[in-house]
């Protein structure tokens, strides 16, 4: 039948025979493989057959938790110059909410240390100057997350946090000291 | 009949592989996109980075100039050509981020695969003997050029650009495609031109350029698909 000579031209027919064999093998691929990898549809049921829908399957936003979450409170008066950083122990993809607001600016740095690695694989999220910062933060991995707060400047400021999440523990770095800070729950 | 259905069995195989290369819509993603957002004033160095980047992991550009510079032997003509697809898209990519053309990123990268599929249709000389014509490739390439640069505007323009710097920012990016161009299509020309010492490559070529049309065909139906089953937000 359809003979591809390949020494000479190919012939309209055969040129008109392998488009047409490039278009349905194009759409074979796309319906029987693309569609339920990338798009969750499935025409064919073959994303059944060889276990393709997997892939299309949507990120939960629902994030389950196995305990109550925890609230806390802290404040902290900074003279000129004092510094101090407080850090929540979160397992990775643990959630908290936080609001902090100071009589003053700081200069802050929002950042993690992964558990058991320590300092030098800190990493740093957000840092700058400002009276105050509301966000949500998931946490990249296992390990102490919060903030160094310092005050540059000749008056002394009060900061008050409030943070709500599904954190372990809080620990307080001040004088060259670390101490483990009961967490105070958030009543009214 | 057995030779055809050996040539379709090839072309699956291309085909599945083709789309093993995963991340389909071609767009700047992860690390990338977030820099490009955060960025506000001149960045030349990332941006270079960025729209070479685009260039070479961009597999619907490539596959467009695989097909315009298969039958090309000399250095001569392959310049002659790229330069004509360079300035189109030159052109579209300036204009379409300063003017905020909008153009739905869909649609214009189901023509840039359907360009895939032009140029391996002419490279088996379809137009000229199913239709009995022959399209002037030069402006074929030019023209196409044109959709691929509102493709790369389009793609720029999902982000929320910084007006500081941004013509700096998108010059940048585009001497970043040229460079990316000029590394890919070496690579490719290199390949070519070791494959067409040996007799294989005509030989080969009718079926080569109907996997590219294949591939074509891929591209553009994936990009319809992406616009037909995009999230209603």
């Amino acid at each position: 039948m359809a003979e591809i000579d390949s020494n000479s031209p190919p012939s309209s027919k055969n040129i008109l025979i392998a488009s047409v064999i490039s278009l349905v093998v194009a759409l074979i691929v796309l319906f029987s493989f693309i569609l339920p990898a990338e798009f969750g549809s499935d025409p064919l049921g073959t994303g059944e057959l060889f276990g393709l829908n997997v892939l299309s399957l949507e990120e939960n936003p629902l994030e389950e938790q196995l305990v109550v979450h925890k609230t806390d409170s802290v404040e902290f008066i900074l003279g000129p110059f004092e510094s101090v950083e407080y850090k929540y122990l979160l397992d990775m993809d643990s959630s908290m909410l936080f609001s902090w607001v100071a009589d003053g600016e700081l200069y802050y740095d929002m950042h993690a240390e992964p558990a058991a690695l320590g300092e030098e694989y800190a990493e740093s999220f957000e840092q700058g100057n400002s009276n105050s910062r509301m966000g949500s933060f998931h946490a990249p991995f296992t390990g102490i997350h919060g903030w160094f707060w310092e005050n540059r400047g000749l008056s002394t400021i009060t900061l008050q946090l409030y943070s709500s999440g599904f954190y372990v523990n809080s620990t307080v770095f001040r004088d060259g000291g670390s101490y483990e800070r009961e967490l105070q729950t958030v009543t009214d | 009949m057995k030779r055809v259905t050996t040539m379709g069995a090839k072309l699956l195989l291309l085909g599945v592989s083709l789309f093993s290369l995963h991340a389909f819509g071609h767009t700047i993603e992860g690390g990338d996109a977030s820099f490009v957002e955060a960025i506000d004033g001149p960045a030349i160095g990332p941006f270079i980075y960025l729209g070479a980047k685009h260039m070479v992991t961009g597999y619907d550009h490539l596959l467009f100039l695989l097909g315009v510079i298969f039958f090309l032997y000399r250095p001569k003509h392959v310049v002659q050509y790229v330069t004509l697809f360079a300035i189109g898209h030159s052109i579209t990519l300036l204009l379409g981020v300063l003017a905020n053309l909008q153009v739905n990123a869909y649609f214009i990268d189901a023509i840039i695969g359907l360009s895939v599929v032009y140029k391996a249709f002419e490279n088996i000389d379809g137009f000229k003997r199913v239709f009995g014509f022959e399209p002037n490739t030069k402006v074929a390439v030019f023209v196409f050029g044109l959709f691929h640069g509102l493709g790369l505007a389009t793609k720029l323009q999902e982000f929320d650009l910084s007006e500081n710097g941004l013509v700096t920012n998108i010059i940048s990016f585009n001497i970043g495609v040229e460079i990316g161009q000029i590394l890919a299509l070496s690579a490719v020309f290199l390949i070519l031109s070791v494959w067409r010492t040996s007799s294989s490559y005509l030989r080969h070529s009718f079926i080569t350029n109907t996997a590219l049309m294949t591939g074509g065909f891929l591209l553009a139906g994936f990009q319809i698909s992406a616009y037909l089953f995009q999230p209603p937000f």
